[in-house]
């Protein structure tokens, strides 16, 4: 009785040995692939591992990226890079969530206003001394390289710039007489002009979120306004026009439901005669509506000529065994010939002063806009999100909601100023 | 004698019959593991170390490098006091309030009619399943195209019946927009509650039906005294099912609207996400998110109560 008894234990013993050790194989099949991508491999080849939000290598953005990464291991024998696309929305979620499980990329490609927070929480290392050693710092214009900057410190190199102008699309401001404008009275004017109740005369992204803020920050600096202090008649005279342009009719009352990629689909379909957007646009309007008869001018100046600046920066994470090798990858990515091709590829501007950026009349506007851009700094920069969403808000309440702009930018203040003292 | 006709170490009290049985047993408690670590992991540890982190001070510093000092209920009081989490909480009920009322309204409606028998009922009711089957970044997205005030389909069909004039953007004004939300909500849960409701009426027997008919009672007067009351315990299912779900439903809000406009569709889970993720504030987020425990929590108490006492009756 005993011996069975005692088969039966070690029958099940055994079972359960194994549905364990399934599990522990599941287990580790779930977190163990990412460790190929980081580490020495054997006879001194290295893998690299990049995270971005560009795009898959099938989309446009994602291919040009993945073309820059394949010349780099083509001129370097015994490196592999591999890239991971990341959506935008979730790409600083993802990475912190990574650094907390200790699973970094050794090169993230973040978002210039992010920089800041990621250096806060420890995902970024500080490349002051590599960048010291480099002396390429000062070729990079003031505002973008500000965004690398954290308390003195350099944790991040830009890759690419971008800039906000107007576009404009010429057959209707021909029709119309109109030449593009260039003070926010003439906008105004021009767009009411245009709208004729089929289509509008200017479209933004007015997006529930900081995206939506773009437009409104870009009339608030124009009046010479600052984002941080919204609450101020600046603040009320770009709210006011804005609110009034939509509730007139020159400008859809979509917009409060528009990102830039719709902006840009009711500009390519001719429901708006003239979009704030930026260069990313440039190749796919040219190539999906070769019939558009289109330009770019800079936008309207009132008390001081300002764009907002939408950058990215080239990072190394603090857990990376190949902080030489990331570095090497960088500083590559950042040579005027390799961005001089690169660049009209991606549909971006270079964030340095030494890129040849051909004779391209269109390219030539963004550049000359993007040496007017602006970006937030210090607190500002640490709550940039929060501050954004807010001013969206404000519009949202004037435009949407029945509040005075008044009103709407007292409220939206209130939320500023709480934003900007949680900043540790 | 006895004694050498029993193994070292059994006792007598133990019939020697009854040991594989017990052997058994516990081997086959062994099958549950995989289960228990699954839940420990996937479940329990979340749940734990968002109530811990709910404790903490955790700013974009602390969530990485560690060290976040316990501030006991300090964050609770600071949520409790604000407007917005409070404007949150309301928009969350009167969402899911509103969704399930429509979707329970909508799956009765079918259930009955499907209980029928009629020629391709079965593939309608297939067809009906769509809804539910569908990725929510599919339907979101739909409703929303549908939604757009210039080219939606649902502006070009009032405009065709002469109900609208011009465009409505219905995702850019406060009520067109929560009114939004709610009925793409309730579209993709409708036939859920309708396959449980479907269920639980093919589980009456005509019997019933006909004997009431004897009795002289009309369509209305057989619903009301016949199905309803013997559908209860499959009413609460659904009711307490589709609520759980709606409640903690973040996907189609958030590609709809992301809690616009303004603060019209600001449901909790749109709010934590954006004090964690958006603003860095992950002490308030995990605050946000374990406040909202409360309320599924305290439903599934009520509704397990109720379900005891039908069982006692």
């Amino acid at each position: 009785m005993g011996t069975t008894g005692g088969r039966s234990v070690a029958a099940w013993t055994a079972r359960a040995a194994g549905v364990l050790a399934a599990a522990a194989l599941l287990t580790a099949c779930g977190s163990g692939s990412d460790d190929e991508t980081s580490g020495d491999g054997d006879g001194g080849a290295t893998t690299l591992s990049l995270w971005h939000y560009y795009g898959t290598p099938d989309t446009p953005t994602g291919a040009a990226l993945q073309g820059l990464l394949d010349r780099y291991e083509e001129e370097h024998d015994g490196v592999t890079i591999e890239a991971r696309h990341i959506p935008f929305g979730d790409f600083t979620r993802t990475l912190l969530q990574s650094a907390a499980g200790g699973d970094l990329p050794d090169i993230a490609l973040i978002n210039g206003f992010t920089t800041q927070a990621l250096a806060d929480a420890g995902v970024i290392q500080d490349l002051s001394d590599r960048v010291d050693e480099w002396g390429e710092a000062d070729r990079y214009f003031e505002t973008g390289w500000q965004t690398t900057q954290v308390d003195g410190a350099t944790y991040a190199i830009p890759h690419v710039a971008d800039a906000y102008a107007v576009y404009y699309n010429e057959t209707m401001l021909a029709e119309a007489g109109l030449e593009p404008p260039t003070t926010w009275a003439e906008m105004q004017d021009h767009a009411t002009q245009l709208s004729d109740g089929e289509r509008y005369g200017l479209a933004f992204s007015g997006i529930e979120g900081d995206e939506g803020a773009t437009a409104l920050v870009i009339r608030l600096l124009a009046a010479g306004g600052d984002p941080a202090q919204l609450d101020s008649e600046a603040g009320v005279t770009a709210l006011t026009q804005f609110s009034d342009m939509i509730a007139g009719g020159a400008v859809s009352n979509g917009v409060l439901t528009w990102n830039e990629e719709d902006v840009k689909n009711q500009f390519a379909n001719g429901q708006a005669a003239m979009m704030i957007n930026s260069a990313t646009y440039l190749s796919v309007l040219a190539e999906e509506n070769p019939e558009l008869q289109w330009n770019v001018a800079l936008l309207p100046t009132d008390a001081q000529a300002s764009t907002f600046l939408s950058q990215e920066n080239l990072a190394i994470s603090t857990s990376t065994e190949n902080a030489d090798a990331a570095w090497d990858v960088i500083a590559w990515m950042q040579q005027p010939d390799v961005l001089a091709e690169y660049l009209p590829e991606r549909n971006k501007l270079a964030a340095r002063d030494d890129v040849d950026t051909g004779d391209d009349p269109v390219r030539a506007i963004f550049a000359e806009q993007l040496q007017q851009a602006w970006a937030p700094e210090g607190d500002l920069a640490a709550a940039s999100s929060e501050v954004l969403t807010r001013i969206q808000g404000a519009l949202q309440a004037a435009a949407g909601g029945g509040a005075s702009p008044a009103d709407a930018v007292a409220e939206a203040q209130g939320q500023i100023d709480e934003a900007l003292a949680n900043v540790e | 004698m006895t004694t050498t006709l029993n193994e070292p170490g059994t006792a007598n009290r133990t019939p020697p019959v009854r040991a594989p049985r017990r052997a058994r047993h516990w081997g086959d408690h062994l099958f549950v593991v995989p289960a228990v670590v699954f839940v420990l992991a996937t479940v329990l540890y979340p749940l734990v170390f968002n109530i811990d982190l709910s404790f903490r001070d955790v700013g974009v510093g602390e969530i990485v490098t560690g060290g976040a000092e316990w501030v006991g209920w300090e964050n609770y009081a600071d949520q409790l006091g604000r407007d917005e989490f409070w404007h949150a909480l309301v928009i969350s009920l009167l969402y899911t309030g509103l969704a399930v009322a429509v979707a329970f309204a909508l799956g009765m409606a079918l259930a009955v009619y499907f209980n029928q028998r009629f020629p391709g009922r079965n593939i309608m009711r297939s067809l009906l399943l769509l809804a539910w089957i569908l990725p929510t970044v599919v339907s979101a997205n739909v409703w929303r195209w549908m939604l757009d005030g210039s080219y939606g389909l649902i502006n070009t069909l009032l405009e065709a019946v002469g109900l609208l004039d011009g465009d409505l953007f219905w995702l850019a004004r406060p009520v067109p927009a929560l009114f939004a939300v709610v009925f793409a909500t309730a579209w993709s849960f409708t036939p859920f509650i309708m396959i449980l409701l479907l269920a639980g009426l093919q589980g009456i027997p005509d019997t019933l039906y006909e004997a009431a008919k004897i009795d002289g009672a009309g369509a209305w007067r057989r619903f009301t005294s016949v199905t309803m009351p013997l559908l209860k315990p499959v009413n609460l299912t659904a009711l307490l099912l589709c609520f759980i779900s709606t409640f903690k439903t973040f996907d189609t809000v958030f590609l709809m609207t992301r809690g616009g406009p303004g603060e019209a569709t600001m449901i909790l889970p749109i709010y934590a996400y954006n004090e964690a993720f958006e603003f860095f504030r992950f002490d308030t987020g995990a605050v946000a998110t374990t406040l909202m425990l409360v309320v599924p929590l305290g439903l599934s108490v009520f509704y397990f109560r109720s379900l005891r006492r039908e069982e006692a009756a």
